[in-house]
């Protein structure tokens, strides 16, 4: 066995310019997997980040009843005892902080004219606290101080129809738990830009304390988790949900990936990206063997013939015509991973930025992440990709009639 | 008589256009193990269909050979090809060695193929290729041999597995006088010493002085025979 492999080994090299355009091809495949690859993976991995950080954080706490009914009331689903929940929560190994939150919607005016707008009402010290930011597009974030005027930052779609700025001030008018009518006057700390125009038109947020006040209730919509690490979520989330259970109100727990429909498109483009063009080096790779591989059965029908003649069972041609090409697909794909993980570090020190992207306004850094789970994957597509192109120059080769190929010059 | 080779009557005809062309017609021939023969006649006689026939490596059109008591023609591929493995040697025009084998890894092969172990296949290649004087370019890889080694060690390659019969399809035609004489005579002494059967074909007549068995091949039959003569080429 070892010898056959020592043949299948040699007869590699035999032609080594023509191996070597094949190992060229075969290794740029993998590089070419690997950059793209490792970068999506940065940007997957920087939207779930950015997505966590905005806001969504790693796992978000409510009732169970928040997700078998409407509302009838505003947060008549609500948690009640809050308080006692997040205390539960931070004593919890990895969790860095509990935000609690209320979604609350109304109306706004500036005297003249009325709007509608979807409320969010924070803690900002636990929201600093966790690292969760507001894109702050002028004036500055809501901040805990107790004072005179309560504080909002809206949208700049709602900023620019109800013609306001900075320092203006706006009445929020919203039905209370027990459904009555409530108003609150509030003054303008910012305006924030989150990049949807759908969002920026309605987008409003106040401190708890005020909503709570607004909307006469102390509940809350429900609490934010933040970790230490997104790896940590499921285990995080395994520990809470038997500590969470028997309280007087049934919790339920999501985890950030059942939240984030956005990052979830997002990642299923850029894996039907990645697939097509893993397609593309595929057949890339298969097109170009097959013709190799057939010139390599060709120049070797002679010795072909006689090795047949020499009683050499017809399976032995397929398996050394195979192991050949698996050989060159190994070598190639070995030489890949080496010159793809290369580029990628010298992208990754050279300090290149992409351009924005769509809605952003600042260029994004390109930056390759070295993914094991990548260079396994790309390494094994190229080599079924030269395993498949072996099988046709493979038959070929141990269907050929001995005495035919012992005369072919 | 027991018989190693038998060729009975045997036709090859192949297809041209929409024709045949008749390469053998009607030949017989019977070898008896530990011969040294000789297939001789003009080109186009039919000599390396014959050595194909008797190889196993083509099928006749008409006719039957038998190797030591099996017919051929009634074998499946699978088991004529382990017939080649076992019984037969093949020294070929071109030498078709495996040239990223080195002179005694291509002479191992037949081993290889037979499933011995590495340490007898060493052994056995080693003992062939003394028996025709390359021990020292064991090492050695096809290209770097000269023609007439490179032929040597195809013989050592043919009987290195001890085979019932070696063919050898023009063996001396890429070699020059000198080397064709010393093949002949290699062969010649391997059958006297180990007993084994040779047949080759050729069309040099110096090669034939001292080839006890001559059988002379005229547009596909057989016009002579010199055993069959009664008399004796040595």
């Amino acid at each position: 066995m070892s010898k056959f492999l020592l043949l299948a080994f040699r007869n590699v090299f035999r032609n080594r310019r023509r191996t070597m355009m094949t190992l060229f091809m075969v290794s740029g495949g993998v590089a070419g997997l690997l950059l793209a690859g490792g970068y999506f993976a940065h940007m997957i991995d920087s939207l779930r980040e950015s997505t966590i950080r905005n806001g969504l954080g790693h796992i978000q706490i409510f009732t169970a009843e928040h997700f078998q009914r409407d509302e009838v009331h505003v947060l008549d689903t609500g948690i009640d005892n809050w308080r006692q929940v997040a205390a539960t929560v931070k004593a919890v190994p990895h969790v860095r902080g509990v935000a609690p939150r209320i979604e609350f919607y109304g109306m706004v005016s500036n005297g003249q004219k009325s709007s509608i707008f979807m409320g969010s009402a924070v803690d900002p010290d636990a929201e600093k606290s966790l690292g969760f930011t507001s894109n702050v597009s002028s004036g500055r974030d809501l901040d805990s101080r107790p004072g005179g005027e309560v504080e909002a930052i809206i949208g700049a779609g709602l900023a620019k129809s109800m013609n306001v700025g900075v320092g203006d001030g706006l009445t929020l008018l919203s039905v209370t738990s027990d459904g009555a009518l409530n108003g609150v006057d509030v003054q303008i700390a910012g305006i924030v830009t989150s990049g949807v125009a759908e969002m920026d038109a309605r987008y409003l947020r106040i401190t708890l304390n005020s909503a709570q006040r607004l909307l006469q209730s102390d509940r809350i919509t429900n609490l934010v988790v933040g970790l230490d690490s997104t790896a940590n979520t499921d285990a995080v989330y395994d520990t809470l949900i038997p500590r969470l259970t028997g309280l007087s109100q049934q919790m339920k727990l999501k985890k950030w990936i059942d939240l984030a429909t956005y990052y979830k498109q997002v990642r299923t483009l850029f894996n039907g990206i990645f697939l097509f063009m893993g397609l593309i080096v595929f057949f890339m790779v298969l097109m170009s063997s097959v013709n190799t591989l057939l010139m390599t059965m060709f120049e070797r029908t002679r010795e072909i013939g006689a090795m047949l003649a020499m009683g050499t069972p017809r399976f032995w041609i397929v398996a050394l015509f195979m192991t050949e090409a698996v050989i060159i697909g190994v070598l190639g794909a070995v030489a890949g991973v080496i010159v793809g993980n290369l580029l990628g570090a010298l992208i990754n020190i050279s300090g290149l930025h992409m351009p924005p992207p769509p809605g952003y306004t600042v260029n994004i850094p390109f930056l390759v992440e070295h993914v094991p789970s990548l260079m396994i994957g790309s390494s094994l597509l190229v080599i079924v990709s030269l395993a498949f192109a072996s099988i046709l120059p493979a038959v070929r080769a141990s269907r050929l009639q001995i005495a035919e190929a012992l005369a072919h010059v | 008589m027991d018989y190693l080779v038998k060729v009975e009557a045997v036709s090859r005809r192949f297809p041209l256009d929409h024709s045949y062309v008749s390469a053998l017609d009607d030949a017989s021939l019977h070898v008896s193990a530990g011969e040294f023969l000789a297939i001789v006649g003009p080109s186009g006689s039919g000599k390396s269909t014959l050595l194909n026939l008797m190889g196993c490596i083509d099928k006749p059109t008409a006719g039957r050979i038998v190797l030591d008591g099996q017919d051929t023609s009634a074998l499946k591929p699978a088991r004529l090809t382990a017939l080649r493995r076992e019984k037969i040697g093949f020294v070929f025009q071109a030498f078709n060695l495996i040239p990223v084998f080195t002179a005694s890894e291509n002479v191992e092969y037949p081993l290889l193929v037979q499933g011995v172990s590495a340490s007898e296949r060493g052994k056995r290649a080693a003992a062939a290729l003394e028996s025709v004087g390359l021990l020292s370019r064991a090492g050695q890889r096809p290209d770097l041999l000269s023609g007439g080694e490179r032929q040597r060690v195809a013989v050592a390659r043919a009987i290195v597995h001890r085979p019932a019969l070696v063919l050898a399809d023009e063996p001396t035609a890429n070699l020059d006088t000198h080397n064709a004489t010393q093949l002949i005579d290699l062969m010649r002494d391997l059958n006297r010493s180990l007993g084994l059967t040779f047949i080759f074909s050729t069309h040099d007549q110096r090669l034939l002085e001292h080839t006890p068995r001559i059988v002379r091949l005229c547009d596909g039959r057989v016009a002579s025979d010199s055993a069959a003569d009664g008399g004796s080429n040595e």
